[in-house]
């Protein structure tokens, strides 16, 4: 029994798990975020051209076992919640951890105003169908209870505020750490509840998500499909091709860190995961041993992805010339020619973010970002050039060239059917997510926050420290894990906005905009750089000074900037819309001597 | 050619109003390219978020009543169906006398009428039966092509008994085969008019009841 223990606690064991953890993580990372990409794509196309989307895909259920999927994870929640209350309970209660009542009340509260709206909105569609629903036609528009529902979290954090260091602040606490509680678990069971009691007698729910099936639901029938082969084709490159350039895009990411490396105690020698000494940030170095949350910890780093992203362009070359058809062979070699051109770039424009972190170790440059300023302001032009080689290293709109259906029927793809096409298919997908990966570790901090330290957050202009908050180190972790995530996928889906908005280059426009245009740009970029560094090196303490200032400046800038836009959204989102009614149809005067489609139910 | 004045412009009875669409100018910014292309990305973002918002919220335009309004005015079919108009001329159903029976009388009026002749009608006599036998023909076969079927509604104007109708607000469905569109008597009794009905409004009074309009039985 004790060997047991043993061997569980030992590096020996947790180390190479560990790594396949993370490596497994990688991956599933890279496929479900290119199923999800797949849906934004076609849900964009759909919302920019006025159109619903393609959202059909459903598994059918049956009334019990739906109303037994929305109950089951409320009820586990709910317990996990009364358990939770009960350990902090042990352990010193509301005083000892004041910040739990506040998750709790705001949790309850946000589940309160978002069911109201979402019923709100149902009941305003169909119409109430029962006394329990008819409560929410009178609350009016789901609009008006988004904006009151936040207004009451706005004020609760408030009134947390307002009474610190009052005689006040313990009662609410308790009231909060209790009474939110208690507040969070009937609302979960509640709604939760009264849901699966809607669903529970109905004989056929369809589970849609929102349309998220319905990539997966394609990419499951090409599996099915006809497994062409050209017959004069070279049939083992023919199979060979999608692997070659599927496998490396997937692989990219290996060595970018996914978060802050974790720092842990030592024991006899090796690694011991039992003790969590925080994060590897500004303020802390790792002493005694250092678990990084990147896969491969390779210090060749950003060389690797080049050496990576190189190896996609022979799939799609081999792709061409094996499929035995003109078309395929002139994509394969628009690919070839396309990717190794815009490599160049991307490869240049690098070169000034390394003169400046001074580091080819993806982790290192991120280190550096956190102690100064992000990429993106200490090499805008290079983030600029990146973006733009990288969207055509992915072989995507407006860079297509490769797979122009109004000229070259697809491409090097042409002869592939099935699940070899769906994986050159995928495989731009997840170079999306892999490139965007990169730009985030590059020019967007990776994990880092604005102000985010090794202790917490802490505002510090110059030498004076505005704002300093506590935050624990398995949270800071959690967190830089979070915003890695929140980044990568900002930054596809603005390549999807850009991939919706532009039209194709011509090809001659492409070459030319590569090797005339954006090389000797990345040249510039090189040579400004390193005039800048020279300059900030050779000047005085006073210019140095200034410079840290203004890299202070870029993080207050973010933050403010990020709460300007959280702002914008919000007010977006409630701001109503002006319609007027065009009754243009006999169909439509006729509906409208109905009452409306709604209480028609639209059936013909 | 006078094309681009605003005065020649005409669509039907209306004029339409507006001016033709300047070619975009070849300005300082729009040969940058970037300028303009953040420009573009940002009306592409609008788009996106402001109909994703109408679709959260539940405000999108009503797909009837604001067909030609700016937004998502998809129906999403068969789920949803865009509602026919009261007189829209849907697949034809054989009305019932009170008894079940058709109202045909088999007189031919529709079959003659069809400018496409997709109905096909074989007569027979009633027997037996005392208040009709030699009175009236009943359609022993009744038969409607609804793949000819042009929906000019004709058979409906020449039906003298109000047998034959189209206020059914069904559209033919889409089958596998030809002989599927054949639709036969029983079927057409059995399709339903829009509120459901198998009836007529129009009062029919047989032979024998009071207030018959013909010549009864026993009066020759």
């Amino acid at each position: 029994m004790e060997s047991v223990s043993e061997f569980l606690s030992s590096a020996t064991f947790l180390l190479p798990l560990g790594g396949f953890l993370k490596a497994f993580f990688v991956a599933m990372f890279g496929l479900n975020l290119g199923v999800i990409l797949t849906w934004v794509e076609r849900r964009m196309r759909g919302m920019i051209q006025d159109s619903i989307g393609p959202n059909r895909a459903a598994i059918p259920l049956p009334g019990p076992v739906a109303g037994g999927l929305a109950f089951g994870p409320a009820a586990l929640g709910a317990a996990a919640v009364v358990g939770l209350w009960f350990s902090l309970s042990q352990d010193g209660g509301a005083s000892a951890h004041p910040g739990w009542g506040m998750i709790f009340t705001q949790a309850a509260t946000f589940l309160i105003w978002a069911f109201s709206a979402i019923m709100a909105r149902i009941v305003r569609e169909r119409g109430a169908e029962n006394a329990f629903e008819e409560q929410f036609t009178d609350l009016g528009e789901p609009r008006g209870i988004v904006v009151a529902g936040i207004l009451v979290q706005l004020a609760l954090v408030a009134l947390g505020v307002a009474t610190v260091g009052t005689g006040y602040e313990q009662a609410f606490t308790d009231a909060c750490f209790s009474g939110g509680m208690v507040l969070l678990v009937v609302v979960m069971l509640g709604t939760a509840g009264y849901v699966a009691m809607r669903l529970f007698p109905e004989k056929e729910v369809r589970l849609t998500l929102l349309g998220l099936l319905h990539p997966a639901a394609d990419g499951l029938k090409t599996a099915f499909k006809n497994d062409f082969e050209p017959e004069k084709g070279d049939k083992l490159l023919y199979q060979l091709a999608p692997w070659i350039s599927f496998f490396p895009v997937l692989v990219l990411v290996a060595v970018v860190p996914f978060g802050p490396a974790l720092c842990f105690g030592m024991a006899d020698g090796a690694i011991d995961f039992f003790t969590f000494q925080g994060i590897e940030a500004v303020g802390n170095t790792c002493e005694a041993a250092r678990f990084s949350l990147q896969v491969a910890d390779l210090d060749v780093g950003i060389l690797y992805y080049f050496a990576m992203a190189g190896t996609a362009i022979v799939g799609a070359a081999l792709a061409g010339w094996a499929s035995d058809n003109k078309f395929s062979l002139l994509g394969g070699m628009r690919a070839a020619s396309q990717m190794v051109s815009y490599e160049v770039t991307l490869g240049l424009t690098v070169i000034g973010a390394l003169m400046i972190f001074g580091t080819v170790r993806i982790d290192e440059m991120v280190r550096w970002q956190t102690e100064n300023a992000w990429g993106i302001f200490v090499q805008p032009l290079g983030f600029f050039l990146f973006l733009t080689a990288a969207i055509a290293e992915t072989k995507r709109v407006p860079f297509d060239i490769p797979e122009g259906e109004s000229e070259i029927v697809a491409g090097y793809f042409t002869e592939y059917a099935g699940m070899k096409f769906s994986m050159f298919f995928f495989g731009e997908f997840v170079a999306v997510i892999s490139s965007s990966t990169l730009m985030a570790a590059l020019f967007f901090g990776g994990w880092h926050l604005p102000f985010l330290t090794a202790d917490g957050i802490s505002v510090t202009l110059g030498e004076t420290t505005y704002f300093s908050a506590a935050i624990e180190p398995s949270a800071l972790a959690v967190l830089g894990f979070l915003t890695m995530i929140v980044k990568v996928v900002a930054l596809c889906v603005f390549q999807i906005i850009i991939r919706w908005t532009l039209p194709r280059f011509r090809y001659d426009q492409l070459m030319r905009l590569g090797w005339r245009k954006l090389l000797p740009a990345s040249l510039v970029n090189v040579m400004l750089t390193a005039i800048l560094i020279l300059a900030v090196q050779s000047a005085g303490a006073q210019m140095q000074a200034v410079v840290a200032w203004l890299g202070q400046l870029s993080m207050l800038t973010l933050g403010l900037g990020f709460l300007a836009v959280l702002i914008g959204l919000l007010v977006f989102l409630i701001t109503p819309r002006k319609k007027q009614r065009l009754v243009v149809s006999s169909a439509a005067r006729y509906v409208e001597a109905m009452g409306g489609v709604r209480s028609l139910k639209m059936e013909a | 050619m006078s094309l681009r004045s605003e005065d020649d412009i005409v669509l039907g009875p209306r004029k339409v109003a507006g001016s033709p669409v300047a070619r975009p100018e070849r300005t300082a910014a729009v040969q940058g390219y970037i300028p303009e292309m953040i420009k573009g990305l940002g009306q592409t973002i609008g788009y996106a978020l402001r109909n994703t918002k109408e679709m959260a919220l539940g405000t999108r335009n009503d797909p009837v009543l604001e067909s030609i309004d700016d937004g998502i005015n998809t129906i999403s079919y068969p789920e949803q169906k865009r509602p026919y108009p009261e007189r829209f001329r849907g697949v034809h159903r054989l009305t019932q006398r009170a008894d079940g029976s058709p109202r045909c009388v088999a007189c031919l009026c529709c079959s003659t009428a069809c400018p496409a002749q997709c109905i096909h009608i074989e007569a027979g006599d009633y027997q037996g039966d005392k208040a009709r036998a030699g009175y009236e023909k009943y359609p022993k076969r009744f038969v409607i092509d609804e793949l000819r079927c042009i929906f000019c509604g004709f058979c409906v104007e020449a039906c003298p008994c109000d047998a034959i109708r189209m206020d059914t607000g069904i559209h033919p469905a889409p089958y596998d085969s030809r002989d599927q569109f054949i639709y036969e008597r029983d079927l057409l009794l059995n399709i339903p008019g829009r509120e459901g009905q198998h009836h007529t409004e129009n009062p029919r009074v047989e032979p024998g009841e009071a207030g018959f309009p013909g010549i009864a039985r026993d009066q020759h």
